[in-house]
């Protein structure tokens, strides 16, 4: 029996086997095949996630357990000395591993500009900081963008692709319920931020989708994109 | 540490930041080798699996940002997951008497007593509207990572019986937690 015919909807579907795969209970085979459509699918990997968030609590039933040092040296010896062996300066600009890691720079480098004001709030409600990577098929057009729901702004940080001369990016927000709302131009630069409509905070949530559309000087004259959309993502709670 | 410390800690990780990295090995070991030995039945191996599981989280933390899951949930679901592919890989022979004769906890343990907060509150509530033995053997299959083949021969029933059996306790499961 495939994986395939014994996960048909009369069986649960895709969620019930994103919750096989979370609790643990499928093969070494069937493991593989969902691991590689979770790398594949975004919807099938946010069912797998969905589970994970709902099993989670049942961890508490893990001890902690001390660890001999030799562990940590090894991982230590795993990591960094085969790195300074092999890796030369070539490959790393070459490697794939070094743009993920300065999207990541990116997005903690915003973190740190959004939240150093901050640094030392007087006692308050945790803070609630969320961010998007914004990006799009055929189009080399990157923003990481984070929401601090404290200050109600959006830290923005350019990472790739140039607005053509006589244009302006916008930022939209997408709800699939009405039209989108327009955030604002954004401002040229590498880091920046925007203030959020007082209205507007309310609506950020994870899963809200915000986008970049291509638009004349100063913004789309008729309060709805009209230019292509360069890049999309959606909000995620950190 | 609080989850914020936690969650900056992974960011700084990501950003190829050792001391972070260091801080975050020193802060969450103790707990993920708990899930490593639980699952793995042993300890040199339980060893080996740790070092894989920081390998990745110093690999892969970039991806923390996609995930909803709480920042220790993430480590842990890192952990788990690994350590499970790891005992599948080896664990390709029947099982050894004594496992064989392990049976999860009839009643629930301390570890549900223990559970708090709110989706703990949910998934917790959602489990007592399990048959006790359903239950029990949701949260031994989940803390174990035990397989079908496993289960199956624990409780002496045909493989596709306990995936039948298994799988209508989840989409039971998941009606309440959609409740």
């Amino acid at each position: 029996m495939t994986l395939a015919e014994d996960s048909g909807p009369e069986r649960g579907g895709d969620d019930i086997l994103a919750a096989e795969y979370v609790l643990g209970v499928l093969s070494a085979d069937e493991r593989r095949q969902v691991s590689a459509r979770i790398a594949a699918e975004p919807d099938f990997a946010r069912m797998v996630d969905r589970w994970e968030v709902h099993l989670a609590p049942l961890a508490v039933g893990y001890p902690e357990i001390d660890v001999a040092p030799s562990v940590k040296q090894a991982i230590d010896r795993r990591l960094f000395t085969e790195q300074t062996e092999t890796a030369g300066r070539p490959r790393l600009w070459s490697s794939l591993g070094f743009w993920r890691g300065l999207a990541a720079a990116a997005v903690a480098a915003l973190a740190i500009y959004v939240a150093v004001p901050y640094i030392n709030p007087p006692a308050q409600a945790p803070r609630e900081f969320m961010v998007a990577s914004l990006a799009a098929d055929g189009s080399d057009v990157k923003y990481m963008i984070m929401y601090d729901a404290a200050t109600n702004e959006i830290g923005l940080s350019h990472v790739a692709g140039e607005r053509a001369s006589g244009k302006d990016f916008e930022l939209w927000m997408i709800d699939a319920n009405a039209q989108p709302v327009s955030m604002g131009v954004i401002p040229a630069g590498t880091t920046m931020k925007m203030p959020v409509k007082e209205g507007m905070r309310g609506k950020f949530a994870a899963g809200t989708v915000l986008a970049v559309s291509v638009e004349p000087v100063g913004g789309s004259p008729t309060g709805l994109p009209t230019g292509p959309v360069v890049a999309a993502g959606d909000l995620r709670q950190i | 540490m609080t989850p914020q410390d936690i969650t900056k800690l992974i960011v700084r990780t990501s950003m190829k930041d050792r001391a972070a990295f260091d801080l975050l090995y020193r802060q969450t070991s103790s707990k993920l080798f708990g899930v490593c030995l639980r699952v793995l039945n042993d300890r040199a191996n339980a060893e080996e699996a740790l070092q894989e599981v920081f390998v990745k989280i110093w690999t892969k933390a970039d991806r923390f940002a996609a995930s909803e899951l709480s920042p220790i949930s993430w480590l842990v679901a890192i952990a788990r997951n690994h350590a499970i592919d790891r005992i599948r890989a080896r664990r390709q022979a029947p099982l050894a008497i004594d496992e064989a004769l392990e049976v999860a906890d009839p009643a629930p343990g301390p570890e549900a007593a223990a559970l708090a907060g709110d989706e703990a509150g949910r998934i917790k509530g959602c489990l007592e509207e399990l048959d006790k033995e359903r239950a029990a053997a949701v949260r031994g299959a989940y803390l174990k990572g035990e397989s079908y083949a496993e289960l199956a021969e624990r409780h002496g029933v045909p493989l596709n019986t306990m995936r039948t059996w298994l799988r209508r306790s989840l989409l039971k499961l998941r009606e309440c937690l959609e409740r």
